[in-house]
């Protein structure tokens, strides 16, 4: 080929395609404030999430393996009725231990409601047994109870079944509207992505058509976005629930939190939760542009 | 190579602005492609290189149907045309470099490969001393030839050219044709739409107008005195 000025040598260094498409700084600053801002929710999203679980474990765990046995019966007869109770018990399957409370720990267990050491002989309080079950052979409630009556006990057996069902389904309600949060923040990340990019290809439109018309395929196209929006989201993201896990580490009003998550109880996963995080809001940025490019090039044909 | 059966095209839901067109245009030849402002010239070139679909008929090219072409194989088949664009199409935020680069960055060509294409294809169109300024600085003509630099630097198979010295003074016109003279003496196909028929005439090539929504063979003037 021919050169009507002669052949120079390449001196100028020609751009990588990092630069094909002039995104504005402004709209990178808005997107970096909107991930920052949704990251920094879902943090306390998920430490909710989690801590919720957690405690309804707790709750469940703590109940699960014990059961009560309420003796009413007038104080001559008591010894005797408690005696009868606890032989039953002892010799019914799937239970471990039956022991009687003391007077003593009776009146502990009423102090919250009454003050100070409530007098017994005063009250008529009923004679309670703790029993231990055996937690991978629970017994039948109603199995237990009719064997009570059976022997005339006067003795009404207490599973906690009921109240821990009732905390269980509380703390798993909780825990559900949690992770909705949470999941309604990562939604709200790709969908404030992808408005973003539809945004952005509009105003890029004679930059996309003369790509396209060189030969670029849809994915090159959806590269140069990705790639964008990916270190935005990551950085977001890092900034985010940076400022989030300050707020759990300095903040003492939430310790109760704190002490409800394992991971912020243990400070060496804390680096890998908020690697996690970083590396999911890039994620989540970089599929919502992908999808964003690919869905306006296909509709603009 | 490029072959239009009975094809007809329309913007939307207009009346036809092509109907009928057959046209055969042999790999490896220089033709031109002349007719009126308005007759259709633009339209039939953006069927060429994939911009639009015939609204009827059937358009071949490298012996494909190309309304049968999924998208991926449209932006391949675009690698293989080199496209001159009545408005140059040039990106204002790019360098005349890097403008001239696109078709080989699309392909994913190493920078340092190509870099040196680059800058020999920029001096072939004498603009060797500013690859570094933006459209927005260049004047129509130096626009033209980064375009028709663009459109040739990936060595295409079809160079496709709108109007090219349609923007330019005919010293200049004079040294775009020869450029395409001589892409087509390396054996590239290059179809030529333009109005200027005294330059057409100066080239002794086979002539397609545009008449009446469909091709007819020859300029207007032989047809007249035929």
């Amino acid at each position: 080929m021919t050169t009507d000025t002669g052949t120079a040598p390449a001196t100028s260094t020609i751009r990588s395609k990092g630069a094909l498409i002039p995104f504005q700084a402004s709209s990178g600053g808005v997107m970096l404030l909107i991930v920052a801002a949704m990251a920094f929710l879902a943090c306390f999203a998920l430490a909710g999430a989690l801590a919720t679980t957690r405690i309804a474990a707790t709750w469940t765990d703590g109940l699960a393996g014990q059961a009560t046995v309420r003796v009413d019966a007038t104080e001559d007869d008591r010894a005797r009725r408690i005696s009868l109770v606890l032989d039953i018990l002892r010799d019914t399957e799937g239970i471990v231990d039956a022991r009687a409370l003391s007077e003593r720990d009776v009146a502990d267990l009423l102090t919250p409601w009454f003050g100070g050491t409530p007098d017994l002989g005063e009250l008529p309080a009923p004679g309670i047994v703790a029993v231990t079950l055996d937690p991978l052979d629970e017994p039948d409630p109603s199995v237990v109870q009719a064997r009570l009556d059976g022997a005339s006990a006067g003795a009404i057996y207490d599973d906690h079944g009921r109240w821990r069902n009732r905390a269980a389904r509380a703390a798993r309600a909780i825990g559900s509207l949690s992770w909705w949060a949470l999941g309604l923040t990562i939604a709200a990340i790709a969908g404030a992505v992808f408005l973003v990019v539809s945004i952005a290809m509009s105003a890029h439109r004679g930059t996309i058509e003369a790509l396209r018309l060189s030969g670029a395929e849809d994915r090159f196209v959806a590269n140069l976005y990705q790639k964008r929006f990916f270190w935005l989201g990551g950085l977001g993201g890092l900034i985010g629930s940076g400022l989030a896990f300050a707020a759990f580490a300095g903040l003492d009003a939430l310790a109760s939190v704190r002490a409800a998550l394992p991971m912020l109880d243990a400070p060496y996963y804390w680096p890998l939760a908020w690697a996690g995080i970083v590396i999911a809001c890039g994620g989540i940025a970089l599929l919502a542009a992908r999808l964003a490019v690919m869905t306006t090039l296909r509709h603009r044909g | 190579m490029i072959q239009f059966e009975n094809v007809g095209f329309r913007y939307k839901r207009g009346p036809e602005v092509l109907q009928n067109v057959d046209l055969e245009i042999p790999a490896g030849s220089f033709q031109f492609i002349t007719g009126a402002s308005g007759a259709g010239k633009s339209s039939l070139l953006r069927m060429l290189y994939l911009d639009a679909e015939p609204s009827s008929g059937r358009i071949s090219l490298f012996g494909r149907d190309v309304t049968t072409l999924t998208r991926d194989e449209i932006a391949w088949f675009r690698r293989r045309i080199g496209v001159v664009f009545q408005d140059f199409r040039l990106l204002d935020h790019l360098s005349a470099a890097e403008n001239v680069a696109l078709p080989l960055t699309v392909a994913g060509v190493r920078e340092s490969a190509y870099r040196d294409n680059v800058t020999e294809m920029l001096h072939w169109v004498g603009l060797g001393d500013k690859m570094d300024v933006r459209p927005p600085e260049l004047s129509g003509g130096e626009k033209q030839r980064v375009a028709i630099a663009r459109a040739v630097v990936a060595s295409p198979d079809i160079i496709l050219a709108d109007e090219p010295t349609g923007s330019v003074d005919p010293a200049m016109a004079e040294r775009i044709m020869a450029l395409f003279v001589e892409m087509n003496r390396l054996g590239k196909t290059v179809l030529v739409a333009s109005h200027d028929l005294a330059m057409i005439e100066q080239h002794k090539l086979p002539i397609n107008t545009l008449q009446g929504g469909t091709v007819v063979v020859g300029t207007p003037k032989k047809r007249r005195s035929a």
